[in-house]
């Protein structure tokens, strides 16, 4: 009797799930020893992140904070691996959404209740645009969207920057590189957790309803996995991968909306602050699935929130970033031992 | 965040532009910004001091200059506990560490670079806790601000640099265009003229204070720009590297960095807060603190640096001959002055005051680059 590898086509969901959660788990026992070896007690700071994030309504705010708009880019990027497209630009894509609703906010005069949907109009509409160029040359020219969306990160970047401390800078000249405050905010639902979150926790809800129910996700999901046979099936693969970026886009805007208009209040470089390639492994670790991506992007707030800890007892951000990084590795090592099984082979050769 | 906080806020800073005529001539250091209790008093052993720093302690610049500040109170008060954080971001994160370090239990909250209200947030929540902004202009019943009045310096610096370049193209290497960039460009170039009429002022904004890559890239273009000599407001020394490099010269921020570029090296905007950060724990520790505003003058907590090995016995002593004057009393910023439109923005006769200085937002005429 020998044993053999086999290799199956795709992996089964209950292997999957045990292979991310065991990828976390890993990363974070990895993690445990290399503080321990540096002489940092790891039971001791765990203890005391929970008891930080879990132990008093502050830390838990703040976690409601962090995990709006994980959600928001981890939904983006998630929307966008359906029909197999590599949003990296959902970062950009949050800067111009931010930028779009403060330019409403600070420049169109109105009651709120006009102004807020406005917002939220322009900053989808202004994250669908910047995906837009990258979206019809995959769609047209079969240019690869993973570099395009990217490189346009950093044009999103220096555009907020430029609004920021140019034409639209703080007339009072009290706040250094940022425009005013805007006079339009996101009403709060608990504490200074603002509509960001409840509005992105049902759009989950929704994508995870329309993906799996309608035709047009299934069409999309087909054409996801196999482009060539849903084209042949005489699906309009072309006109779904078109939509689907556009609406990545749109969600990764809509996170800006929620960011400068409840947490940060002002337009400013940086307000991004690392959501939008976050939202990359947000994704990555629900497999896309978009109910998943509540669970991840949990997980990735919390992770956040302990860095937030850890540098106030002296560690650095780089050992949040280097755990981030592990999770990922190991759930990519998982995700293709998954994809395998052991098989007894009747020895007769 | 809610109308309570901004109406205070807003009247807040009504109060400190009322009070800004009254801020003290140079000599001057400390002054309260309102009239109000103090902070109840703190066992020392008992007490905890918090440092958020802007970026590493291993600068060697900025950061490095403040977290001496941290250890001279560690020296002087043995028995409290200080901690810091460093590489703060401005963001919403700054928010949640500081609001951590108020969980944890700091009596008094030091900010090195203005974080607006990514720190207020905070501060308006904490009543019990003092804080200190650096580089701020807005001050709460419990934060004060502080700063250098690095103008000053930055202008001496600037007659040797006018004396020591032949192209008169000067190079600056900006971080935002802030306050402290305007007044850093437009004291340097001021202080060149007097001895080069003609020389301008190139900045390169680079968006952020501590990036060694984009800061030695900034001053690689300066320098193919024609620019000889450089000057900026970085945490690191990048850019002298780059002017070693390439035989230029260049002024530096914050401590004696000379090693990383001896022959390119004139001089260096040197701080210390040691004494203030001191003098400010003493106050918080003894029930004394109310929040100051203050702005450290020259040779009390700013000075030029120790001249370099190349610059010439006669261009410092023609430029310690200007610091002579400034030690008495006397200031170059005095009206007429355009701004780089040609608008007059100083009058003839005025007298630009240090808040004027502090809250500089436009480049005079020479000065290009910083707005853009």
């Amino acid at each position: 009797m020998r044993l053999k590898l086999q290799r199956l086509h795709s992996a089964p969901p209950w292997k999957a799930f045990a292979a991310r959660v065991l990828s976390v788990l890993l990363a974070l026992a990895v993690t445990a020893l290399m503080m321990a070896m540096a002489g940092i007690d790891p039971i001791d700071l765990a203890a005391q992140v929970l008891s930080a994030t879990f132990g008093s309504s502050f830390g838990l705010e703040d976690l409601g904070l962090l995990f709006s708009p994980l959600l928001f880019t981890g939904l983006a990027v998630a929307v966008g691996l359906r029909i197999g497209a590599w949003n990296i630009g959902a970062e950009g894509q949050f800067n111009i959404g931010a930028l779009c609703a403060a330019g409403i906010a600070l420049f169109v005069p109105g009651p709120d209740w006009a102004l807020l949907p406005a917002m939220i109009a322009a900053g989808a509409l202004g994250g669908a645009l910047w995906i837009l160029v990258p979206t019809l040359a995959r769609a047209y020219a079969d240019v690869s969207e993973l570099i395009t969306t990217l490189l346009l990160n950093f044009v999103a970047l220096l555009l907020v920057y430029y609004v920021a401390t140019g034409p639209w800078l703080d007339p009072s000249g009290r706040a250094l590189a940022t425009t005013a405050r805007l006079p339009v905010r996101l009403p709060e639902v608990w504490g200074i957790v603002h509509w960001g979150l409840p509005i992105a926790l049902g759009l989950a809800v929704v994508l995870a309803v329309i993906f799996s129910v309608t035709r047009w996700g299934y069409e999309v999901r087909m054409a996801g996995s196999n482009a060539g046979s849903a084209r042949y099936a005489g699906m309009p693969v072309r006109r779904h991968l078109i939509a689907v970026m556009l609406l990545s886009g749109a969600l990764a805007g809509l996170g800006g909306v929620m960011e400068v208009a409840g947490t940060v209040g002002r337009l400013q470089g940086g307000i991004s602050n690392n959501y939008g390639y976050l939202g990359i492994m947000v994704a990555v670790l629900a497999r896309a699935a978009p109910l998943g991506v509540i669970a991840s992007a949990f997980l990735m707030a919390v992770i956040l929130n302990g860095g937030i800890v850890m540098q106030t007892q002296g560690l650095t951000t780089n050992t949040v970033l280097a755990m981030t990084g592990l999770i990922l590795l190991f759930a990519a090592i998982g995700d293709e031992l998954a994809h395998y099984r052991l098989r007894r082979l009747e020895g007769r050769n | 965040m809610n109308i309570r906080h901004l109406s205070r806020r807003g009247f807040l800073n009504m109060g400190a532009a009322a009070g800004a005529g009254l801020i003290l001539p140079k000599t001057g250091l400390i002054r309260p910004a309102r009239a109000q209790t103090a902070l109840p008093p703190v066992a020392e052993a008992d007490a905890k001091i918090s440092f958020a720093y802007v970026g590493p302690t291993a600068d060697e610049g900025w950061t490095w200059a403040h977290d001496q500040g941290r250890q001279a109170v560690e020296a002087a008060f043995p028995e409290l506990t200080t901690t810091y954080v460093e590489n703060l971001p401005y963001s919403a994160d700054a928010s949640r560490i500081l609001r951590r370090m108020v969980g944890e239990g700091a009596n008094m909250v030091f900010v090195n670079s203005n974080y607006g209200d990514f720190l207020y947030d905070v501060a308006d929540r904490a009543p019990d806790v003092a804080f200190y902004e650096c580089d701020g202009r807005t001050t709460l019943p419990n934060m004060g601000t502080y700063y250098v009045q690095h103008w000053y310096p930055s202008y001496i610096a600037g007659v040797a640099a006018g004396l020591m370049s032949e192209t008169g193209k000067l190079g600056y290497v900006a971080s935002f265009p802030v306050p402290s960039v305007y007044s850093g460009t437009n004291a340097f170039l001021m202080g060149a003229r007097t001895v080069k009429p003609d020389a301008t002022l190139q900045a390169i904004v680079i968006n952020s204070w501590f990036d060694p890559q984009a800061a030695a890239q900034a001053g690689t273009a300066l320098i193919d720009n024609g620019a000889d000599v450089l000057f900026g407001i970085m945490d690191e020394a990048a850019y002298l590297q780059v002017a070693e490099a390439r035989g230029v010269k260049a002024v530096m921020w914050n401590t004696d960095i000379r090693r990383y570029g001896p022959e390119a090296y004139i001089s260096s905007i040197v701080v210390d807060f040691g004494a203030w950060y001191v003098e400010q724990v003493r106050r918080r520790l003894a029930g004394e603190w109310t929040p100051t505003e203050d702005i450290l003058p020259l040779g009390q907590g700013v000075d030029r640096d120790a001249w370099g090995q190349s610059v010439p016995t006669e261009v410092a002593a023609q430029a310690d001959a200007v610091r002579e004057q400034m030690l008495g009393g006397w200031t170059p910023f005095v009206g007429e002055m355009k701004d780089n439109t040609g608008t007059i923005r100083v009058p003839a006769g005025h007298t630009m005051t240090e808040r004027e200085l502090y809250e500089w937002n436009w480049s005079i005429e020479g000065v290009t680059g910083v707005d853009g």
